[in-house]
């Protein structure tokens, strides 16, 4: 049976069309792709994508995508159009697949530091704390070659263009929370980003995923690259057919 | 779970981190402020940056004699205060302002009419900078000229500080009129239909093709002049902006109180410009706009949006 699939990604504020863009481009590749030999042809999904303003547009996903921008803003407007409590309860509760780049990984962490003064409110289901800002103004804002291990198996393909503007980073991994929901596993580490040489160099955290929940603090919507989009929607494809759970370290 | 490569550095990766920031503020408002107190409640009501400033346009404007780039201390006291990205204006063509707010580690440099310009002749080389730039344009022969210089980001000249939004509409339906005059070219005579198209709004025939191709500009495109209420930002997202500078409509004449009802209501029309339940709700919580001044009644050297070319 083919399966319909809507993923939305938040739109707030912020690089909203760039991953809608990238999403369409990982579907085509996606139902382009042999099939595995096990499967039928009507198993192949029909994907959705569409923008998420109201609490009315996040019930009809899937899965979602929290994109880049500033996540002060997204928060406020987050707050005030009545979305913080459906989004939580969409990640947190419903377990379903989201996935933050920059401010979007902002909004995941369970704590952030180098926030606004009175700090800033937060989605969470990232058991980490994550630091604002961490390379300074736009001045250090830059791009960098990623090898990102859950990308390619054969290990030839180039690495990940990476762009990094006035970019967080995973300070802490499975840092200890108050949060009453269970069930999603430590964090994993997926991507690290090192400054400099050998073991002087300074070594970042820059993708991570725990259960149904994966950010990075680069912006993938900012390249051509598909490559991680197409990882993550196949993954959401998996989570829709077992019924909502991402199965760990797939 | 592995390491990488060091960065490069090169043009493309340059333009690409610039014009990326410009990107993430997209849906955004972006608010003058004129101290640290102010950049606070910009802050706290939703603004994606602030523009540092010594005087509002509509100040600027009243008060006369030459507007420059602000004191560097009052910049830092607003970058110290806020998270959020911190813009400030250079004079066009100021060269060695730029060099001073770019050494300053601000966002982002608005080269801009508002301030007296400083050259005559050209505006600032912009690619050779680090620092990513926004220029205003009236057409889409200045956009295109400003992003050849490297700007990362454009906005509509409007008129600053009037309060007017006359001059902002304008200038987006002017631009988007021309985009789809490109189009239009492109379709029917190819290349050589846009190069003369090019020669005759005065740009580069490559960035001109992009932009048909594209069907918009390469950039980010702001509103920016004359943008007082919420009805005045969702007006112009609803034109094709992805995002509104707003100079004096929130803090001119206003109490805290005041400017922070207004830039609430701003950033909530702003991100909500089709709804328009929400459009309600900002518009009643907006309360009195600036009183301005029409743009009808003005003499052209009263204009600012007249300055750069």
């Amino acid at each position: 049976m083919a399966k319909h699939i809507t993923v939305g990604v938040l739109a707030l504020q912020g690089g909203v069309v760039e991953h809608l863009n990238l999403l369409r481009k990982a579907a085509a590749h996606i139902l382009s792709s042999p099939p595995p030999p096990e499967s039928k042809a009507e198993d192949l999904p029909e994907f959705t994508f569409t923008e998420v303003r109201t609490p009315q547009q996040l019930a009809q996903c899937d899965a979602l995508i929290i994109p880049g921008g500033e996540s002060t803003t997204m928060a406020i407007v987050a707050q005030r159009l009545g979305l913080l409590e459906p989004l939580r309860e969409f990640v947190k509760v419903q377990h379903k697949p989201v996935w933050g780049t920059c401010a979007g990984l902002v909004m995941l962490a369970e704590q952030v530091s180098a926030t606004k003064q009175g700090g800033q409110e937060l989605v969470g289901g990232l058991d980490v704390r994550v630091l604002r800002n961490k390379f300074g103004t736009q001045l250090q804002s830059f791009v960098a070659g990623l090898e990102l291990g859950f990308l390619e198996k054969g290990g030839e393909a180039e690495p990940f263009r990476a762009v990094f503007i006035r970019a967080p980073v995973v300070e802490e991994v499975n840092i200890a929370t108050q949060r009453e929901e269970k069930g999603n596993g430590p964090v994993e580490v997926l991507g690290v980003y090192q400054q400099g040489q050998g073991k002087e160099g300074n070594k970042d955290i820059v993708a991570v995923r725990q259960g149904n929940v994966f950010g990075t603090s680069f912006h993938p919507e900012l390249t051509d690259d598909a490559r991680i989009h197409v990882w993550w929607l196949r993954q959401v494809v998996d989570a829709v057919r077992h019924g909502g759970l991402v199965i760990n370290g797939a | 779970m592995s390491a990488n490569g060091s960065s490069q550095a090169n043009g493309a990766n340059d333009f690409t981190v610039k014009a990326g920031l410009a990107q993430m503020l997209k849906g955004g408002v972006i608010m003058d402020v004129t101290t640290a107190a102010e950049a606070r409640i910009a802050e706290e009501a939703g603004a994606v940056a602030v523009m540092a400033l010594e005087r509002i346009p509509s100040d600027i404007r009243k008060m006369g004699g030459v507007a420059r780039m602000s004191n560097p201390k009052m910049i830092k006291e607003i970058q110290e205060a806020v998270s959020i990205p911190v813009m400030a204006k250079a004079r066009i063509g100021h060269i060695v302002e730029c060099q001073i707010l770019e050494a300053m580690g601000i966002d982002f440099i608005d080269e801009s009419e508002v301030l007296t310009p400083a050259d005559d002749q050209f505006h600032v080389e912009k690619s050779p900078f680090k620092i990513p730039f926004v220029c205003g344009c009236r057409n889409l022969g200045e956009a295109l000229r400003r992003i050849k210089e490297g700007a990362a980001m454009i906005r509509t000249k409007g008129e600053a500080g009037t309060g007017d939004i006359v001059e902002a509409v304008k200038h987006i339906r002017t631009v988007n009129a021309e985009i789809a005059r490109a189009k239009a070219a492109l379709a029917a005579g190819g290349d050589l239909a846009l190069r003369a198209l090019a020669r005759e709004i005065g740009c580069d025939a490559d960035l001109l093709k992009q932009t048909a191709e594209l069907g918009r500009l390469p950039v980010v495109n702001f509103a920016a002049g004359g943008v007082a209420t919420p009805a005045d930002a969702a007006l112009m997202m609803q034109l094709g902006c992805d995002g509104v500078f707003v100079g004096s409509g929130i803090f001119k004449d206003a109490t805290p109180e005041e400017a922070t009802k207004r830039a609430r209501a701003i950033v909530k029309a702003t991100a909500s410009y089709t709804d328009a339940a929400a459009l309600i709700e900002a518009s009643i919580e907006h309360g009195t706009a600036m009183k301005g001044i029409s743009n009808a009644g003005m003499k052209p050297e009263e204009r600012m949006a007249g300055r750069g070319w």
